[in-house]
């Protein structure tokens, strides 16, 4: 009761309306936003026969959890995972450390015309993957590197410039004292790179990470050009295929590659939730 | 001898500094620079690895695209495609500017929680999103058709896929958006909504005069990095689609002709064009900076 009198005495109408039309709106799209994947999940668990016939009903009539098993019979659903993890560490381990170095390059020494070099690299950003993969596809092909991890990896392993150009802003902020000293005291610039800089260097990596390694679980346009066997696909076409049994008319098996493919990102993003949210005020610019 | 000393320790410095953008710069090179001028070439022959050709023709494949009896219908409905699904934008950013600023009220409690709900979209594998939704949209089965019993043909419809398609990415799209509209919203200074409190104000006209005119670096932000996004749909196309004719898109030509048919002087044709757009659209973003407030 103390609390209240402490508060201001009046509360004006339109601000409670304002305050219960706020909490209306957002319980309506809150249950837009979860409504599919609830509904998602429990398909799952439904026969195949409940899907296909008339009337909506939400929750099985038979728990079964036969589509579960069905999707490890039809495509070799843990391949897919470990495939697509091989893509996601080495690209995320080598590329942000070759983008962290070439950051510190522009932030922390005197690199020849960095200003033209920095504006060249990130117009690179500006071609789109369309323009690109027609003849990355061919000199793959030529090569004989279909059906293989490498055409996803490699590209990623010199770097993102999108890191970079982040990086260099956030390396602005750290005093340059700490490598003028360094250097006194005869440490090298590489080192002075991995000892000083790379450890103040975590929670920006971390930020951008988390994006890249979404971006990276998530892409379906490359490895559906490159890989066509499913023991070399990655997660996202390989569940594609689900779709292709039946003529997609087997809902709960699809419904259950769907659900399985987004649970580990979903997992990770509940526990880590905080750290999306500010990683990603940070990387769009706007604090 | 100092100086000659400090300045070869200048030239090692710089040295050191080239070697450390050595990747950065090699992965710009073979992957964007060498493959832009490869595919910028293609575009000026009949390449075509099956049959072995590969022959000059000057703009020839660019004329083809708006002209030939066999592609331009092809070509043409890709970018009308496109086009009608760039509408997902501004639908998608006024939504979550509106919801942004309901949910910037301070006495709005659990704003974590919705965040992290309105965030799930994209957070979910992109093949999960664009099937459960190509199951509400099923004609016979789907929830959406079952809910309003209806036998509405989203999926099979030229019109009515871009639509679901449309409905689609807005829901996919909200949560991105809001969060930075929340974000920028947040450095919006107390003293400016204290002030039209004074003065009177309602909560309407506060939005227009002070909220909105004061997001608009992110309101900018969102909608280059959304059309930019939008020029590229392709996995909806095949995940959600179905590869379904009135939803392919400009990417999906590309690919089609290129990889599937084999004619790489068409397809990279389209690519520059794309291409060309895109930068169009990110040199404009430099060009029309001015229009945006800056408080700081």
């Amino acid at each position: 009761m103390e609390k209240t009198l402490v508060r201001k005495p009046h509360k004006k109408p339109s601000a409670i309306i304002a305050l219960v039309v706020t909490y209306a709106v957002m319980i309506l799209l809150a249950i837009t936003m979860v409504f599919p994947y609830l509904y998602m999940a429990l398909t799952t668990f439904k026969p195949m026969s409940e899907t296909v016939s008339a009337g909506f009903k939400l929750f099985p009539r038979v728990w079964t959890a036969e589509s579960y098993k069905e999707v490890w019979e039809l495509v070799p659903f843990g391949r897919g995972i470990l495939n697509t993890m091989a893509v996601e560490i080495p690209v995320i381990l080598v590329g942000s450390f070759t983008s962290a170095l070439g950051a510190f390059a522009f932030a922390k020494m005197r690199l020849p015309c960095a200003r033209v070099l920095l504006l060249v690299l990130m117009s690179g950003m500006m071609v789109p993957f369309a323009a690109l993969f027609l003849p990355q596809y061919r000199i793959y092909s030529s090569m004989k590197l279909t059906n293989n991890l490498l055409p996803l990896i490699l590209p990623g392993l010199f770097g993102n410039i999108s890191m970079v150009f982040f990086l260099i802003q956030f390396m602005g902020g750290i005093p340059n004292a700490l490598f003028e000293a360094a250097k006194i005291d005869g440490c090298g610039y590489f080192k002075s790179f991995v000892y000083i800089m790379l450890p103040l260097l975590w929670p920006a990596l971390a930020a951008q990470g988390v994006f890249w390694f979404l971006g990276i679980w998530n892409d379906y346009f490359a490895p559906s050009i490159y890989l066509t066997k499913p023991e070399a696909m990655t997660l996202q076409p390989l569940i594609n295929r689900l779709n292709a049994t039946q003529g997609g008319r087997d809902f709960p098996l699809v419904m259950t590659g769907a659900f399985l493919s987004s649970i580990p990102l979903i997992a990770v993003y509940l526990v880590f939730q905080k750290y999306f949210m500010s990683a990603l005020s940070i990387t769009s610019g706007i604090k | 001898m100092e100086r000659r000393k400090a300045s070869k320790l200048v030239r090692r410095e710089k040295l050191t500094a080239l070697a450390f953008v050595t990747p950065l710069i090699v992965g710009f090179v073979v992957f964007t620079l060498v493959c832009m001028v490869i595919s910028f070439a293609y575009s000026f022959t009949n390449y075509n690895p099956i049959r072995g050709s590969m022959d000059f023709d000057g703009f020839k494949r660019y004329t083809e695209l708006f002209t030939h009896p066999t592609y331009k219908k092809a070509f043409l409905d890709s970018i009308l495609n496109t086009l009608f699904l760039l509408l997902a934008t501004p639908l998608c950013l006024t939504v979550s500017i509106l919801i942004a600023a309901l949910m910037n009220n301070k006495k709005f409690r659990g704003k974590t929680v919705f965040r992290v709900i309105i965030y799930l979209p994209a957070v979910t594998s992109v093949v999960a999103v664009n099937f459960i939704w190509r199951y509400m949209f099923e004609e016979n089965y789907g929830l959406i058709n079952t809910f309003f019993h209806a036998h509405i043909p989203w999926l099979t419809d030229n019109t009515l896929i871009k639509v679901a398609m449309i409905i689609k990415n807005v829901w996919g799209g909200i949560g991105t958006q809001v969060i930075l509209f929340m974000a920028g919203m947040q450095n919006i200074s107390e003293e400016f909504y204290e002030a039209a409190e004074l003065d009177g104000a309602g909560p309407v006209y506060k939005f227009f005069r002070i909220t909105l005119p004061l997001v608009t670096p992110v309101l900018f932000y969102s909608i280059i990095t959304s059309l930019i996004g939008g020029f590229q749909i392709f996995a909806d196309v095949e995940l959600f689609a179905g590869g379904q004719y009135g939803s392919r898109t400009i990417v999906h030509f590309i690919r089609n002709y290129g990889i599937g048919q084999n004619l790489y002087g068409l397809a990279s044709a389209a690519s520059f064009l794309l291409a060309a757009v895109i930068m169009i659209i990110t040199a404009l973003q430099f060009r029309f900076n001015k229009w945006v407030n800056y408080t700081d």
